[in-house]
């Protein structure tokens, strides 16, 4: 009888856990049993509302407890599960993902988002500091950021351009068309 | 069975007019546009696609959000097929064989069988939601609270084992997570405020377009931008237009696959990956042509394509007759519904009978923009491909904060944005799914306020939610769902099934 001898098709199931993966695990389930142990005190010293005689079975913190009791339970086996698993170099290989060129490609969108929503909106009409958030997007992403870096002078147009036309079409869009008043 | 051939009817009628169908041919394109580019989802391209619809028509709102939806279900195989990278998850499976037959000069025939195969999925789904849908409203007007808790409850747990394949329990903390952030805010039985800590704009609980944006938007966008490697895009010069010969020969995969597809999109919060990966599971499986799976096999590329579009029709199901999301996109049409004014659930039938054919209808036409687009605008298409992501994402993230601002106008809108998004990243880096923490925002006030509901009406007894019938049977499926997850469990069960089917063949 002939026997399937073909690759095995990639499915989501075939990853195994890497070493980095199940130290990050063993640190999330502390985060979760922490977070869980947090909300059931907040829960359970939640207001009873006994003057408005609520049956006990109802109070408010009811379902929030009953949440927090399973996600501290989860977490725990979560934190148990990577305890028992070997994972030579898992921290090592954690700390390295951290520091990572993919870390701080990421972080550098962060920083950018945080500054542009939490800094330059509000403080500056909303067109001038949209269109001061996507010129240096692409300029960090396209000419510091990027394998290989594009030349200054050829991304500078682009940036300039697309800053112009997002900060004026969303602008016109929202406020004009759709009654939006943007911050 | 002619009032529902006569409420179709009516509701293909309403669409046929100009402004309908321009509607439906910008939205669809608009959602081919969006799923082909990599790091723009489906479900991200209807929540924005909510906060540009205020000022529209309810019905002509919900056409258009659908119109994306499908649209983009089926745009991600275009990068899938050229790029070998999924332009949503949905099309995953896709690239496996799409690519392939790319590399191999095939690009236009990958995308002529993905288009036609998207199309007859969706087919498969319609039918699927015309006929099951009234059946469901009807019975689920027998449900009542301690059903609806129970509901509730499965959604969360199923969409957390489904979602999350390689481990359930982190489908199960992300659902817990999501339930939580529905406890935020003033609860409905008794006006109490919870987890508020005075501050007042958590008063109203965490809006679910801004978490949305943020879990699937943002984090969407730190992802793809966290890559450096840039995709080579693979030219196509063979004709698009498959012959019906190609289609016919796999007709039962197509029916299988549509199949599947259709009853994985019923499944609450489930979606259209795993309605791609089951259906390509089950075409492997039982396909005479095995080996060639995973190296350019067309039956495997219909069965994923099938399996996707058919998810859409099924969703829909569940979504509007008992307003538990099959999907994270039907989650955000299910909001698109309240923020219009339709009310999802068991009494859509009684009350707005022909909105579930009027949404039977908008799928028929879209497939049919679908197959016209994707037929005809293949090579336009791909310019859209060619578009740095550097300069994309700029403008997709200002979408994101427009459109979590755009609804309320308010700030703290967009800072939940920020931090959903920047959570969402950290959680989806650890391979936690973002469906069940949506289901879980979406799910956890139905499931707070049934329960305790429910004993309310008992005096705190809370024997009905396990003696009912119909809650037996739920309670008994999610005991069952979450034992089957434990790996101990499971393999027992698994070698008793195995040691059983060999005595049985032993004897025969």
């Amino acid at each position: 009888m002939a026997t399937d001898t073909s690759t095995d098709t990639p499915t989501p199931s075939d990853d195994a856990p890497q070493p980095g993966m199940i130290k990050a695990d063993l640190l999330a389930g502390l985060v979760f049993i922490v977070l869980g142990l947090a909300i059931f005190y907040g829960a359970w010293t939640m207001d009873r509302l006994e003057v408005r005689r609520i049956n006990p079975m109802t109070v408010p913190g009811l379902v929030p407890g009953l949440l927090s009791i399973a996600l501290t339970l989860c977490g725990t086996i979560l934190a148990f599960r990577s305890l028992r698993t070997p994972a030579v170099g898992g921290w090592q290989q954690l700390s390295g993902a951290l520091v990572s060129g993919a870390a701080g490609r990421a972080l550098a969108v962060m920083l950018l988002a945080l500054i542009y929503t939490l800094g330059l909106i509000g403080t500056l009409p909303f067109w001038a500091a949209t269109g001061i958030f996507v010129f240096a997007f692409i300029l960090v992403f396209e000419c510091w950021l990027a394998t290989p870096r594009q030349p200054l002078l050829r991304s500078l147009p682009w940036a300039l351009g697309l800053a112009l036309v997002t900060a004026t079409v969303v602008t016109l869009v929202f406020e004009r068309a759709f009654l939006v008043r943007l911050p | 069975m002619f009032d529902g051939l006569l409420l179709l009817g009516g509701g293909l009628a309403h669409f046929l007019t100009p402004l309908s169908l321009f509607n439906i041919a910008w939205a669809t394109l608009l959602g081919i546009v969006i799923g082909a580019l990599p790091g723009l989802t489906a479900t991200m391209g209807v929540a924005l696609l909510v906060t540009l619809t205020y000022k529209m028509a309810p019905d002509q709102a919900i056409l258009c959000l659908m119109c994306l939806y499908c649209g983009a279900i089926y745009g991600g195989s275009r990068t899938a097929i050229l790029l070998s990278i999924p332009g949503t998850p949905a099309s995953a499976a896709t690239t496996l064989d799409g690519h392939p037959l790319a590399l191999q000069g095939k690009a236009g025939t990958a995308m002529g069988l993905a288009t036609t195969s998207s199309a007859l999925g969706t087919v498969v789904g319609i039918f699927a939601l015309a006929l099951i849908a009234p059946l469901l409203a009807e019975a689920a007007l027998k449900f009542g609270t301690y059903e609806f808790f129970w509901l509730a409850l499965f959604g969360v747990v199923i969409s957390g084992q489904l979602t999350a394949m390689d481990d359930p329990l982190k489908g199960y903390i992300a659902g817990i997570l999501g339930l939580l952030v529905a406890m935020v805010g003033m609860e409905t039985l008794h006006a109490h405020q919870r987890f508020t800590f005075g501050i007042p704009a958590l008063g109203g609980g965490v809006d679910l377009i801004p978490a949305m944006v943020g879990a699937f938007g943002f984090a969407e966008i730190l992802g793809v931008m966290k890559r450096s490697a840039q995709a080579r895009i693979v030219s196509s010069g063979d004709r698009v237009i498959p012959r019906l010969s190609e289609i016919f020969r796999y007709k039962w995969t197509i029916i299988r696959s549509g199949l599947i597809g259709t009853f994985v999109g019923i499944v609450p919060g489930v979606g259209e990956d795993v309605g791609a990966w089951a259906s390509y599971a089950a075409a492997r499986r039982t396909s005479k042509e095995r080996h060639l799976f995973g190296k350019g096999s067309q039956e495997g590329l219909i069965a994923a394509e099938t399996g996707n579009s058919a998810v859409i029709p099924g969703a829909m199901i569940p979504t509007l007759t008992l307003a538990l999301p099959g999907s994270a996109a039907a989650a955000v049409l299910i909001a698109a519904m309240f923020i219009h004014g339709i009310r999802p659930g068991p009494l859509l039938m009684t009350e707005n009978p022909e909105f579930l054919y009027q949404i039977v209808a908008i799928l028929l036409f879209s497939t049919i923009a679908m197959l016209v687009f994707g037929l005809t605008l293949t090579r336009p298409l791909l310019t859209v491909l060619s578009v740095p992501r550097e300069r994309l994402m700029a403008v997709v993230y200002v979408l994101c904060v427009v459109g979590s601002f755009a609804i309320t106008q308010r700030m703290f809108d967009v800072w939940v944005m920020v931090g959903f998004g920047i959570v969402g990243f950290i959680l989806r880096e650890m391979k936690y799914p973002m469906a069940p923490l949506v289901l879980g925002i979406i799910l956890g006030d139905l499931l707070d306020l049934n329960l305790r509901r429910g004993l309310l009406l008992t005096n705190g007894d809370p024997s009905p939610f396990f003696t009912r019938p119909i809650s037996a049977v739920i309670c008994l499926v999610i005991i069952l769902t979450i034992l089957m997850s434990i790996p101990a469990v499971s393999t027992r069960v698994r070698s008793i099934f195995t040691r059983g089917r060999g005595d049985a063949s032993a004897q025969s």
